[in-house]
């Protein structure tokens, strides 16, 4: 039998007890379901010959009970950090805090200090816009900007249980086969999307990439890149 | 609506308290003795920004004109943003820190650390974990552990062209993948279409692939991740194949989850759909 073969040694395996979520949801035990929780981050073109970019940074989780989700933190500071020349230290930040239900956003501007600690670029206020509830608000700046903050679905698609079971070798076949969309999952056989009707707390940004520069950095391909990646700031 | 008489009230108000100035600054000067006949009412008086009252080019009370400017009362006052904020969450490339550090110290470690420094700090121990994946399947397939190992993946193929078999000269080493995945950022390109990453044709020849360029909600980093990881030079190397046609998978299905995205994502800003 074939599956008695792929069982052979499943007992000398040291399982894996850890509860694991992707992208980055809830992926340490440091920062996992507390306010400042980075769920997944998103930068693309947003449209076919766009000359803009957007970054959407989601924050928290409802994926999972009992985790902080819903209202953004007045004490966390989210950065989206630039690097346009390759070196991987920040040049440009883009900042995005709370207060009394706005969120507001500084920059782009290149920080006061670059590295694990930092100040909001007060003096580059880019605009701000008032918290959404289910119905999205957006608010565009004068120079092109669009912003929002609310709660999202969270777009982010992954059978996470099945590969806990993967990597804690308990599931010797390895991940489930994608089951017909159109009927219910419910003989476990096949893969199940475990972020399906998850919220999120997201905050987008869209930008002209007149606003961001130039970029001498490139990926492998030799394309100009901008080298990016979000954080999240508690005050000290 | 002001109608005649508010106008008078307020004039009245306004001379009201500006007399009231004037004696008030009398008696401080004690230079004159202070009442209401004109006659004995000193003739100059030089504008000062702190004399109490607006004269001069000044265009309110001490302020305005030569002064400093004065504070407009329909400005919003910006909140207090005061204080150090000390990063506690860190994210790049999707699925890096969750997939790739082998435990909690691992992974908390990461999160409070500096792109600029995670090749020296990471990637020794992502090499480990890449490879002990693999430990996790030889193990179950009854191999010797040591005997399976990652091989070099489709990117180096890509890279390469066409013309390499994938395996001998592929320079996707377990070292290389992990060197640039533990640079952990995330890539995105102006002004080009994004892709997270697109074999296209796949193997041999991967027409039209594409990618690097960015993430959009719709890309399916999971699989891709998969691919890269155990894919090997094909992309397909351990993908549920039934090596003996009986019918049963003989390797295991590490190159897909299986599922695709079930969130609602929109052409327009916001992009990301109405929480459900």
């Amino acid at each position: 039998m074939k599956k008695s073969k792929l069982f052979m040694g499943l007992g000398a395996l040291a399982l894996v007890g850890v509860l694991l979520v992707a992208a980055d949801h809830i992926d340490a035990p440091g920062s996992m379901g507390t306010s400042a929780d980075i769920a997944d981050f998103y930068a693309f073109e947003p449209s076919l010959g766009s000359d803009n970019t957007v970054f959407a940074v989601d924050l928290q989780s409802n994926v999972l009970p009992d985790l902080a989700y819903g209202t953004f933190d007045e004490n966390v500071l989210l950065e989206i950090n630039i690097d346009k020349d390759g070196d991987l230290v920040e040049d440009l930040v883009i900042q995005a805090i709370p207060r009394d239900g706005k969120m507001y956003f500084f920059g782009p501007v290149a920080p006061n200090e670059t590295g694990l600690n930092g100040t909001v670029m007060v003096d580059s206020p880019l605009g701000s816009v008032d918290i959404s509830a289910e119905t999205a608000i957006v608010e565009t700046t004068s120079n092109g900007v669009s912003l929002f903050a609310g709660p999202r679905q969270d777009a982010f698609y992954f059978d996470f249980f099945q590969f806990n079971a993967v990597i804690g070798g308990e599931a010797p076949l390895g991940f489930k086969p994608a089951g017909d969309p159109s009927t219910t999952d419910d003989d476990d056989t096949t893969a199940v999307d475990t972020f399906d009707g998850a919220n999120t707390m997201s905050i987008v940004i869209e930008i002209p990439n007149s606003l961001l520069g130039e970029t001498t950095a490139v990926n492998v391909l030799q394309l100009p890149v901008y080298k990016t990646w979000v954080t999240t700031n508690v005050k000290q | 609506m002001l109608n005649n008489n508010n106008l008078i009230n307020i004039t009245k108000m306004k001379f009201k308290n500006i007399k009231y100035t004037f004696l008030s600054l009398c008696a401080v000067a004690a230079l004159v003795s202070c009442d209401n006949d004109d006659d004995n009412m000193p003739i100059v008086m030089t504008p000062t920004c702190n004399d109490g009252i607006m004269n001069g080019d000044e265009t309110g009370v001490d302020c305005g004109g030569t002064c400093t400017p004065c504070e407009d009362a329909m400005q919003p006052t910006m909140p207090d943003f005061t204080g150090t904020y000390a990063q506690v969450d860190f994210m790049g490339r999707p699925g890096i820190n969750t997939v790739l550090s082998a435990d909690g110290d691992i992974k908390n470690s990461h999160n409070m650390s500096i792109p600029s420094e995670m090749q020296a700090t990471f990637q020794a121990a992502f090499e480990a974990r890449l490879e002990a994946y693999h430990d996790v399947y030889a193990t179950i397939l009854g191999a010797d552990p040591a005997a399976v190992n990652f091989e070099p993946n489709i990117l180096g193929d890509i890279l390469n062209g066409p013309t390499d078999d994938g395996y001998t000269n592929n320079p996707v080493t377990a070292t290389v993948l992990t060197t640039v995945l533990s640079n952990d950022v995330l890539e995105v390109a102006p002004n080009l279409p994004t892709t997270y990453f697109n074999g296209g044709s796949g193997a041999p020849n991967y027409d039209g692939a594409v990618g690097l360029t960015g993430r959009t909600p719709q890309d399916d980093v999971i699989d891709v991740s998969l691919i890269l990881l155990f894919g090997g030079g094909d992309g397909a190397r351990f993908s549920g194949q039934d090596t003996d046609n009986d019918g049963m998978a003989d390797l295991p299905r590490l190159t897909s989850d299986g599922v695709g995205l079930t969130a609602t994502v929109g052409t327009t800003f916001p992009y990301l759909g109405s929480p459900e």
